[in-house]
């Protein structure tokens, strides 16, 4: 723990300071400063010395404590009484627990055969030890079933590794030197706030913002520029930019002809592409494309900002292999705030290896994405060996995962075992046989990459953990000598030692960075050049195998994969199939032209971005938060809502052949006709009809990385009559 | 609706609040500052910078401190032009009646 200031020991109380890191999937990765009185949390702030942090948090974690002290935190292991879904349970303790899991575990195991057990996790916390490789290891040496985890970037991984490489991209912070940002389907004041200074500061000094997005946001509403666009259309925009900054020779033809390859070949597809097509596809006037393309093109240094949005649809990795051709084209890399900002994450030299253990596991073993996880269980999805047991954590399927109707049903199964380790009862942990109670950040100790800036951050831990809560670190530990692979150091090795495995630290990037002078000063800038100097592809140096932008992507031979990191190292059952090497355009599957049956009967596209006041599905059962973020509620343009005898304020059902919800009706133009617009992260307990977002949305892919498709969704909206409610 | 500056900050508007809203939405009228409700991101920055304590949340105002949500909503409708940015406005010279016939010292008593 490291103390700040320790209150002279003749005072009453004793009050500490200790430094920590904000767990949530989030950009910012923020430094936190939480002050301590006598072992009880009193207050959790930003970190004023911690240059991106800057002093503040943001609305979901500034409150933190009402989380970590909140009186329905679940604080011992508990066992089922009650139906599947009841949410009945009764304590048990510990070893129960353990025993019970294994006990099962092992049964299932020799019964059916190992695949038959599955983990489902995410990113509820992403600190290196407990986040999002916590139980690859131990899955991986069980030979469950391997689960593939596409919910965020990973179809935009794949194509962003497939034109660029793995690279950190742009420095957030070199933002302020950026002559003309695009801001591309993110909303920077809701999901990545400790970026908007910096983009603040360039307005100031007379950059252009621009922002694409159906909605206009917080976010567009401060920008020079909106540019509202039809959902999954984003592709069309981005080649059409390309073929007015070809046609109008507004290359960089010096910086084409030295770093990238297939150029020739790129010019010639995107002839295709007029801003006229473009036009008729997006719904953006033709001079609007023009104008944009020839700023974004002649304002230098140019950065495009995108978020995780851009994927969600059909054609998601096309359009972000389009996005990460752009800067080359017109050698935006050259200057300091010039080129793409994707994840960040590439510049940190995470030892994932260590923290998933792929050569524990069988070849060959079965992998089960999990969107499809409702399918898998309910046998609609076809198994070489169906499930029988489900290990939660770190996720709330029922509510962030597609299709929860059959999702629900498949945890409803009598014969299904289910362990959920949770902060909360959420409505996933409601289906479970067993629940673990998980510690907070506050009560564990871990170590945090970012996917938004270039500062590497330690989380002390600050109080003791409440009641029985463990890290899930410390679970696995358990779940691994119960099962008896303690035999292998790998799973008995202490959260200290996990944490001197988690980067690799001879890396030139962590040239002066320790573990002990990162838990001292709790953050570090890895050891890159500065902001105002940081031009990483000046000269080319993408990490491509030519080492340049691939226009023409040699990748693409290969077929579609995901990142194995999003697989637990799994390089087995990859999609593969056949993958154009040049940027195209791929429509939306929802939308008149593509399905026009389908667009007659649900003629209103439905997006579904993140919360405001929720990350996910985390804070949504927090009073304060849910205060701010305000129920659950349905945006819809005033001409819709007109047409179909909508008031403002009224319920609603939203519904297609997948599902219905209902919800409050925002009558709003600050979304496109014919686009309605959904926050994620309501809690199905809460919800007026019993189901929520996720019940509409498909569980189908996006062309690369097994990306969601969540705002490739067609409805409609109808009022619910006085009757009806 | 977001976080609203209160009475303490009458005759106080020292400003310490606006160099850190990371969104620049703490507008200056008069005798006191404003937080435009539909700019504000909650992010709480501004209430520990505050040296009079004078900034909550909408949502975690006393009874009598209440009238200043709609003091602020009041405020910016007057005011349209206050939107966007802060630092542009400028300072706009005016109050919202309740503030500017607020009794002088009344903070202090
Ligand atoms: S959620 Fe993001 S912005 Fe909010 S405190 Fe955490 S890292 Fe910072
Ligand atoms: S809460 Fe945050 S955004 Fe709102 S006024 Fe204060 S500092 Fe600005
Ligand atoms: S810091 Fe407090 S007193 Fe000063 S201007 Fe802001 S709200 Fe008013």
């Amino acid at each position: 723990m490291t103390l700040l200031d320790d209150s002279t020991p003749d005072t009453a109380t004793r009050e500490l300071t200790v430094l920590g890191a904000c767990p949530q999937d989030c950009p910012d990765t923020c430094a936190m400063v939480v002050t301590v009185r006598d072992g009880v949390a009193v207050d959790v702030a930003g970190s004023k010395e911690q240059p991106y942090t800057n002093g503040g948090l943001c609305v979901k974690v500034d409150n933190y404590l009402d989380k970590v002290y909140h009186p329905d935190r679940v604080l011992h292991p508990l066992r089922r009484t009650g139906p599947k879904g009841a949410g009945e349970f009764e304590r048990i303790t510990w070893d129960e627990a353990i025993a019970e899991i294994a006990a099962r575990f092992t049964q299932v195991k020799e019964e059916h055969g190992p695949e038959t057990i599955m983990p489902v996790s995410y990113l509820g916390t992403q600190g290196i030890i407990n986040g999002l490789n916590v139980g690859d290891p131990f899955f991986n040496r069980l030979g469950a079933t391997v689960a593939e985890r596409t919910y965020c970037d990973s179809g935009s991984c794949t194509a962003y590794a497939m034109t660029i490489g793995d690279t950190a991209g742009v420095d957030p912070e070199s933002l302020v030197h950026s002559k003309f940002i695009l801001i591309w389907a993110a909303n920077i004041m809701s999901t990545n706030l400790h970026l908007w200074p910096y983009i603040a500061e360039a307005k100031k000094r007379g950059a252009k913002v621009v922002v694409v997005d159906p909605v206009r946001t917080k976010t567009a509403r401060q920008a020079s520029q909106h540019i509202p666009i039809r959902p999954g259309t984003d592709g069309a925009l981005a080649l059409a930019m390309m073929h007015v900054i070809i046609e109008e020779g507004l290359t960089d033809d010096e910086y084409i002809a030295q770093y990238t390859i297939g150029y020739d070949e790129l010019v010639e597809r995107v002839q295709q592409y007029t801003p006229e097509w473009a036009s008729e596809e997006t719904g953006i006037p033709v001079e609007t494309i023009r104008t944009l393309a020839r700023e974004y093109a002649t304002s230098q240094p140019s950065v495009i900002r995108i978020g995780v949005a851009v994927e969600r649809h059909a054609g998601g990795g096309q359009t972000v292999r389009t996005l990460s051709c752009l800067p080359a084209l017109v050698g935006a890399w050259r200057n300091p705030g010039g080129g793409i900002l994707q994840l960040p994450l590439w510049a940190f030299p995470v030892n994932w290896p260590a923290f998933m253990h792929p050569e524990l596991q069988t070849p060959g073993t079965q992998v089960v994405n999990q969107y499809l996880l409702g399918q898998a269980l309910t046998g609609e999805l076809e198994l070489r060996t169906p499930l029988h047991a489900l290990m939660v954590y770190n996720s709330n399927p029922v509510v962030v995962a597609p299709d929860q109707a059959t999702l629900l049903e498949g945890l409803s199964r009598e014969d299904l075992f289910t362990v959920v380790s949770e902060h909360f009862i959420t409505d996933t942990a409601r289906y479970a046989d067993i629940v673990l109670p998980a510690t907070t950040q506050l009560e564990q100790e871990d170590i945090m990459f970012s996917w938004g800036h270039l500062y590497a951050t330690y989380n002390n831990p600050s109080i003791e953990p409440r009641g029985e809560a463990v890290p899930n670190t410390e679970l696995f530990r358990r779940l691994a000598a119960a099962m008896g692979f303690d035999d292998d150091p790998i799973f008995t090795r202490t959260d200290q030692e996990m944490i001197a495995e988690a980067f690799d630290w001879s890396s030139p990037a962590m040239e002066g960075i320790t573990v002990e002078s990162l838990k001292e000063k709790g953050w570090a800038r890895l050891s890159v050049p500065s902001p105002d100097e940081y031009a990483p592809h000046r000269e080319g140096n993408f990490r491509t195998p030519s080492e340049k932008t691939e226009f023409l992507s040699s990748a693409a031979a290969g077929g579609n994969f995901v990142v194995p990191l999003f697989r637990q190292g799994s390089n087995d059952h990859q999609p593969g199939q056949p993958v154009d090497p040049l940027p195209h355009y791929i429509p939306p599957r929802e939308n008149a032209s593509a399905d026009p049956d389908l667009a007659s009967r649900y003629p209103l596209n439905l997006i579904s971005p993140k919360s405001h006041a929720f990350i996910n599905s985390s804070y949504a059962n927090i009073e304060f938060h849910q205060k701010v973020q305000k129920p659950a509620t349905l945006i819809i343009n005033p001409d819709d809502a007109a047409e179909r005898g909508i008031e403002n304020g009224a319920v609603v059902r939203a519904f297609n052949d997948r599902g219905s919800v209902e919800l409050l009706a925002k009558v709003d133009a600050s979304t496109m006709p014919g686009v309605t617009v959904c926050y994620v992260g309501h809690c199905r307990s809460d919800a007026l009809g019993l189901s929520t977002l996720s019940s509409l949305n498909p569980t189908r892919f996006a062309d690369l990385g097994n990306a969601p498709t969540f705002s490739d969704t067609l409805i409609e909206v109808a009022p619910v009559g006085a009757g009806e409610a | 609706m977001a976080y609203v500056i209160t009475e303490a900050c009458i005759d106080a508007a020292d400003k310490a609040c606006r160099e850190e809203c990371p969104v620049d939405c703490i507008y200056e009228g008069d005798r006191m500052l404003y937080i435009h409700p539909d700019e504000c991101v909650d992010c709480g920055k501004c209430v520990t910078a505050c040296p009079n304590g004078a900034i909550a949340s909408e949502y975690k105002l006393t009874a009598e401190l209440e009238q200043f949500k709609d003091v602020a909503v009041e405020f910016f409708e007057t005011f349209p032009q206050a939107e966007g940015g802060a630092e542009d406005v400028g300072p706009l010279g005016a109050d919202h009646p309740v503030v500017a016939s607020w009794p002088s010292g009344g903070a202090a008593g």
